[in-house]
């Protein structure tokens, strides 16, 4: 069944976006592992993990978007799920260690041998097996969405309310996981990994297959938010975005619709996290900062709202600019950014792709429009011919 | 639709056609060298001057000539305060702009954060902050000071002249503090002084409110021993804090406040008229009489153009790691990482102290310990100045550091090697 | 220089014999002592020694104008246990000249050779120096002539000898802080000055503090029983923290009979301290409360009346702070006689230049958003880069230095409280921008204007109120507000590009938990989250105080999803 609603029925330009980005997920680590160093073609070493960090950002992008963009509810807090993910992957990895770490401990990760931790903390069991720990990617987020939102949609808290207290929620989180006696890392946070499945975190091979990885789950997603969005179910999704009490009143219960979506959202989130965390090497507290969430916020509002394809235009956008400017112009690229935000905001209030779209729209309905025209004023010269040709003969009487 | 291929082909291709243009830009007859400070965010109020002063050094070399007959040139690039965009930047310095070494960060997490990249494309990174030890990297020179470079000697300074049987060891709650106060309770104790007698309290970053923190150390000096506050509060707030002391009317003589992570720099924003006497342990204050320092001073003033800006500990550690590379490199007759890894174990530069800094196999300086104390004008009188110290990585009073020892000559070349067991543990090469 | 010694695996001690515990801490950054100099030391020891004891016997009998010349070089020496020597015998020298001395040693206007030896005074123009105790230009001197450098323990004995000093001045203050000194320092051997003191002293409170200070001598000392419990009540009767200390010390080597007694007042006391703890955390909660008031206070405006979800109230935090340091900058430059006034000037120049900023934004950014709240989120978001970037380019990214004026710097007990001057002056300030700015909206005309705007603007755009200037006025005057924010948070905390950063938070959160659009509610909010963070503090430690917090106003917006002051009526539901 979940195979029929991943393929059935989707937007010709979801297809393509999907195989595009299928495309990358088998060209960028082939032309990284096969195409030699000195062609133009070959994707350096740098770049991979560089590429993979866009795609979990477009990932996390997405997930936001599903729930701004087809159901109102604008999260501050889902740089919470996301590092939340980035955790429990960032556990995995810590206990894959094992021994090689500088006090080769068997059983503690390093920061807890020099606090002088003596047992592992019960919460740490299982994280050594990858099953587990993929499982808590999905469980963890989605357990703290689904009580979160329990709470606040049955109250009925929207809104700016709602954005308030998911920042407060992921700056209540920063705070807790800054603290050391939590066991995960304090402010250092997780890092030095070694191994996934057996393979090592740092070998080319295992990058490409990492990025290969990313760009299937975006895919994934991808199709997965279609379908949601394309149902019956998305159908009213957006009727609780425009038009929330009216929705309730035609008899939807919108507090189970709205759980619903949060909860999906928070588990792609976390999976976006599991996902960055083996390729940019570190996960710490640092990822549940409010600033991160808006940023999130910022890249799909930019990429374009309320669009499938948006979120990951933007935060691909946004981050490869930042990537660029960061180097280019270290002491001015916050002028940029910032400017870039006003300006989206100001001219392109619809994003990049929710622009393009209303232009080519308008285009079509022009197009039509000039069509029913031409044919209107072809029917009434036809017409104005055909009298006249009736007059004519009277004219030339 | 086709517009999103065209954005996709077109994101793709530029992203190509930069690193194509990078790699043809490194093959420019210069030795490039990386700087990897935050101007953003909130560690840039650090950060800054660190990129100033390697500018300054870098500008400075290349007026002697540069090295090995060729010019040196800086890229600076700017990690945001974000951890992990310091190790994506640390990459793209290593593998685009083919630096030859990399001068940067200031936080544990940053340095954590770039550590597998460092090891990893085998380039070379020099720390210049103090920090908590616990570390040893066959690629990373760590030219500030480890705790016993600090914060030992400046315990045992309270102990020795300021007569004080009381502790409160105040931080805030990071790697850094953790470790160091675990170390200085595990010496105080060895010292003799009760565990009654030594209040621990960890603060959030940026903590602005000190009301009731310092209350609580007035209260805890109040039990007739002379007591005093070790601090190892970071940047941002410590100016609440000290003026809530001096607010709170808390002089030096009464409880005496040593810290470790405030210099001139973090002085600069305060008045530092009621806090005079209290005290901060470095391996350097601008106010060192030498005339290494007055040169470097001036230097700074004129690069800077503003002859009120100050110098501190991090940036002689910059200095001292710069130079250090530098003689290195001359030596080797190559910047490539294993040769400079080979001659830099042992070189020794001046250090602005008036002395000599040698780099030790373990990738540690030495260095003297400075005590000072805050004066009026915001600067440091020094009171006390020991003899060059060794840094030692792996803690003496931590149970499962003190067996190891770390030494990155052949053929040892280990980071953490276990005297106890006489293995290598871990990763050592 | 070659690697100190080689590597051997058994230990590291061998390898580094340099290591910080083989070191004895001795004063290395002079040239190490030659034998000769080591000698010299000695001689000047033996010498201040036998001068204490002779001018000890001075001081008590004769009272002799005789030369302190020896006293005085020995100043300079090298090692402060020398120096502290030397300012004790200076102290009970009786010469009317040390007074002076001292005072110019506290000031760093001594100089002596860097090796030991006579000292002499800062002249009136740089590089002159004049003779310590006749005041005449000295001609020739050392070339090696440095600052005598002070350390707590010699800073600790100048102020102990000026107190004992000065205990007998005219001025009033100055034989009260001297007083204080003495009460700290309890040296019996001050016993006897203390008592001629007493007796020709007529100020109560001095009078007070010097018996006081005379009963904790006693108890040092060995005085009778009853002389030392009449000590123990007169210390008892002063109730504070001090006497705390001073009873828990005099526990230790009390006789027996008066042990119980003494625990008695230690009892008492404690319970006295801790009900006055109780209400000295709710001055710190209202003080908390006072400032996030102060932040909090122009977010309701412009995110509670209007409506703007604006991300860059922290930056016109920090543009007030700013504000202040040019301002102060400017005095310190132009009029420093006015320099303890700055603050008037600072106050009005934040709210116009903030509230300026403020209506540039909304009249360049803002006006275009209106009905679309979360879009300002992003709008405001990338100004507060611009304005944080754009700071750290003009001012650079360090901290700037405001200093407090002497008339918020400093602290005073009220019954068990310490209440700081700064503290006490922000809360008045905060209850001052409230009620100015309760009393704009509700009995001024543009604040009856600006509530018909935010509750209908159609309508009232048809009775002929100018929307646009009443819109870009409001924005400015929510801005202008935040940057009297600044002003105040100049005087305890950091003056750099992230200071709004930190509250933009907490802001948001006192006026979501107060209730949008109601100035009671930020008020009530804001006082409510202060004290209860300082009373959780104490318990669960700062961070946890404040996840404690954060998970309550989580939960509170469950039960009451509007806050705590909620608006009814129709604008509810736009």
């Amino acid at each position: 069944m979940i195979t029929q609603m991943l393929f059935s029925r989707h937007e010709k330009k979801t297809i393509w976006a999907v195989f595009l980005i299928l495309l990358a997920a088998a060209l960028v680590p082939l032309a990284n592992l096969l195409i030699p160093e000195d062609s133009v073609f070959h994707v350096p070493g740098y770049l991979v993990p560089l590429l993979g960090k866009y795609l979990c950002y477009a990932l996390l992008a997405l997930a936001l978007d599903l729930v701004w963009g087809y159901c109102g509810i604008l999260s501050l807090g889902h740089g919470a799920f996301f590092a939340l993910g980035g955790y429990a992957m960032g556990m995995y990895l810590m206990r894959q260690i094992g021994d090689r770490g500088v006090y080769a401990n068997p059983l503690l990760p390093d920061f807890m041998v020099f606090l002088n931790w003596q047992e592992l903390p019960w919460y740490w069991y299982g994280f050594n097996h990858f099953a587990f720990a993929a499982l808590m990617v999905l469980l963890v987020p989605g357990l703290l969405a689904f009580v979160f939102g329990w709470f606040a949609f049955r109250s009925r808290v929207t809104g700016v309310y709602l954005s308030i207290i998911t920042q407060a929620m992921t700056y209540a989180l920063l705070l807790a996981f800054f603290r050391n006696e939590m066991g995960f890392g304090g402010n250092n946070g997780l890092t030095d990994f070694k191994e996934i499945l057996g393979f090592n975190v740092q070998a080319g091979g295992t990058r490409a297959a990492l990025f290969a990885a990313t760009a299937v789950a975006l895919a994934l997603a991808l199709l997965l938010s279609s379908a949601v969005v394309r149902s019956k179910y998305g159908k009213v999704l957006v009727g609780v975005r425009d038009a929330e009490s009216r929705t309730r009143f035609l008899g939807y219960r919108v507090e189970n619709m709205k759980l619903f979506i949060f909860t999906v959202s928070a588990m792609m989130a976390g999976v976006a996290g599991a996902l960055y965390v083996p390729q940019v090497g570190i996960i710490n507290p640092g990822e549940f900062a409010p600033a991160n969430s808006i940023e999130v916020v910022i890249w799909t509002a930019v990429g374009g709202r309320g669009t499938l394809i948006g979120p990951i235009i933007g935060a691909i956008l946004v981050n490869f600019g930042k990537s660029i400017f960061t180097a280019a112009f270290p002491e001015f690229w916050l002028f940029a950014l910032g400017a870039l935000f006003v300006a989206t905001t100001l001219f392109l209030p619809k994003g990049v792709v929710g622009t393009v779209q209303q232009f080519l729209a308008r285009r079509k309905e022009q197009r039509q429009a000039d069509v029913v025209e031409k044919a209107y004023q072809d029917k009434a010269t036809a017409k104005a011919e055909s009298q006249l040709a009736i007059l004519e003969p009277q004219a030339a009487e | 639709m086709k517009f999103k291929s065209q954005i996709l082909g077109a994101f793709l291709a530029s992203a190509l056609a930069t690193t194509a243009f990078s790699s043809v830009q490194a093959a420019e007859d210069t030795i490039k060298v990386g700087v990897l400070h935050s101007l953003s965010g909130t560690m840039a109020i650090s950060e800054t001057t660190l990129k100033d002063a390697m500018l300054m050094l870098i500008e400075e070399q290349n007026k002697k000539g540069g090295l090995l007959g060729k010019k040196l040139e800086a890229v600076v690039v700017d990690p945001a305060s974000d951890w992990p965009l310091f190790a994506e930047k640390a990459r793209e310095l290593i593998s685009v702009d083919k630096v030859a070494a990399v001068f940067g960060c200031w936080t544990s997490s940053s340095r954590k954060s770039v550590l597998p990249v460092f090891e990893e494309l085998n380039s070379i990174l020099f720390y210049p902050v103090q920090y908590e030890g616990e570390e040893s990297s066959r690629n990373i020179f760590y030219t500030g000071a480890a705790p016993n470079q600090q914060a030992i000697p400046a315990v045992d300074y309270l102990m020795n002249t300021e007569g004080v049987e009381r502790f409160v060891l105040e931080g805030t709650d990071y790697v850094y503090p953790r470790t160091t106060n675990k170390i200085l309770e595990a010496y105080l104790i060895a010292k003799g002084i009760p565990k009654e007698d030594i209040l621990i309290n960890y603060t959030p970053f940026g903590f602005s409110d000190w009301q009731t923190e310092v209350a609580k150390i007035k209260e805890f000096g109040s039990a007739g021993k002379k007591t005093a506050v070790v601090s190892t509060i970071n940047g941002d707030a410590n100016v609440p804090f000290y003026k809530e002391l001096g607010n709170k009317g808390i002089k030096a003589t009464d409880i005496p406040v040593v810290a470790f992570s405030v210099g001139e720099e973090e002085l600069a924003g305060l008045d530092t008229k009621p806090l005079v006497g209290h005290l901060a342990a470095w391996n350097y204050f601008q106010s060192v009489d030498a005339p290494a320092n007055a040169e470097f001073i001036k230097q700074w003033h004129a690069f800077t153009k503003n002859d009120k800006r100050v110098t501190n500990d991090p940036m002689e550690a910059a200095y001292i790691g710069f130079n250090a590379w530098v003689k290195a490199v001359e030596a080797a007759g190559t910047t490539e990482t294993d040769a400079v890894l080979d001659t830099i174990i042992g070189t020794s530069v001046p250090n602005l102290s008036g002395g000599y800094s040698t780099v030790m196999p373990n990738h540690h300086i030495t260095k003297p310990v400075l005590i000072g104390e805050i004066q009026a004008d915001g600067q440091f009188e020094i009171v006390q100045q020991t003899p060059q110290v060794v840094g030692d990585e792996w803690s003496d009073f931590l149970p499962d550091s003190k067996d190891l020892i770390s030494d990155w000559r052949k053929p040892m070349s280990c980071g953490n090697f276990n005297v106890a067991t006489g293995k290598c543990g871990g990763k050592g090469s | 220089m070659p690697i100190p010694s080689v590597q051997t695996p058994s230990g590291r001690r061998n390898l580094y014999p340099h290591a910080w515990h083989d070191v004895f801490p001795v004063n290395a950054r002079l040239p190490k002592p030659t034998e000769q100099e080591e000698l010299m030391y000695r001689a000047i020891q033996t010498f201040v020694v036998a001068l204490c004891l002779l001018a000890g016997c001075l001081a008590t009998g004769l009272r002799a104008e005789e030369n302190i010349r020896p006293l005085v070089d020995a100043l300079g020496a090298t090692a402060f246990p020398q120096k502290i020597e030397a300012v004790k015998a200076l102290a009970v020298s009786g010469d009317p000249k040390v007074g002076d001395i001292l005072q110019n040693l506290s000031d760093g206007k001594l100089y002596a050779p860097k090796t030991g030896g006579a000292v002499y005074l800062e002249g009136p123009s740089g590089g002159t120096y004049l003779d310590v105790l006749t005041g005449a230009a000295v001609a020739e001197v050392p070339g090696n002539l440095a600052k005598i450098r002070l350390n707590n323990g010699l800073r600790g004995a100048i102020g102990t000898a000026l107190s004992q000093l000065m205990l007998l001045s005219p001025d009033r203050a100055a034989r009260l802080a001297a007083s204080r000194d003495l009460l700290k320092d309890a040296n019996p051997d001050n016993l006897d000055l203390l008592n001629s003191a007493l007796a020709q002293e007529k100020d109560a409170e001095i009078k007070a503090t010097m018996e006081a200070a005379r009963a904790v001598i006693l108890l040092k000392t060995e005085a009778s029983a009853e002389d030392k419990k009449a000590a123990i009540d007169t210390i008892a009767a002063r109730g504070n923290r001090d006497a705390l200390t001073i009873l828990t010390a005099a526990m230790n080597n009390a006789p027996d009979d008066l042990k119980p007694s003494i625990q008695t007042h230690i009892n008492a006391i404690e319970r006295s301290l801790a009900a006055w703890d109780v209400a000295q955390n709710v001055w710190y909660g209202l003080s908390l409360g006072s400032v996030l008031l102060l932040a909090g206070i122009g977010l309701a405006i412009t995110f509670g009346v209007m409506g703007i979800i604006n991300m860059a109230h922290g930056e016109m935090v920090m543009l007030g702070a700013y504000t202040t340091y040019v301002v102060q900058q400017t005095i310190a430059a132009v009029a420093p006689g006015m320099a303890d006034f700055s603050l008037a000037f600072a106050v009005p120049a934040a709210f116009l230049f903030t509230g300026l900023v403020g209506v540039c934004i909304e009249r360049s950014v803002i006006r275009w958003l209106y009905g679309r709240p979360l879009e300002t989120l992003l709008a405001t978001w990338g100004i507060s880069l611009i304005l944080q970037q754009a700071i750290r380019t003009i001012f650079g990214p360090t901290n700037r230095q405001v200093d407090n004026p002497s008339w918020m710097s400093g602290v005073f007990e009220a019954g068990g409280l310490a209440i700081t001057y700064n503290r006490m002056w922000i809360i008045v300030f905060s209850l001052g921008v409230f009620v100015a700015l309760l009393l704009l909206l509700k009995r001024s005309k543009f604040g009856l204007q600006m509530r018909a705007v935010t509750q209908n603007r159609r309508m009232a755009s048809s009775m002929g109120i100018r929307t646009p200037w009443v819109d870009a006025l409001t924005f400015g005057l929510g801005s202008g507000i935040a940057g009297m924010a600044g002003v105040a948070l100049s005087q305890i905390d950091n003056v750099s590009p992230n200071l709004g950063q930190n509250y933009i938070i907490d802001s948001f959160m006192v006026v979501v938990f107060g209730g949008v659009g109601n100035l009671w509610g930020t008020l009530v909010g804001a006082l409510t989250l202060g004290i209860a963070n300082k009373f959780l503090e104490p318990y669960a430690g700062a961070v946890l105080g404040k996840i404690l917090i954060l998970v309550f106003i989580i939960l509170f917006i469950q039960r009451r999803p509007r806050g705590l002051f909620a608006l009814k009526g129709r604008a509810v539901e736009q």
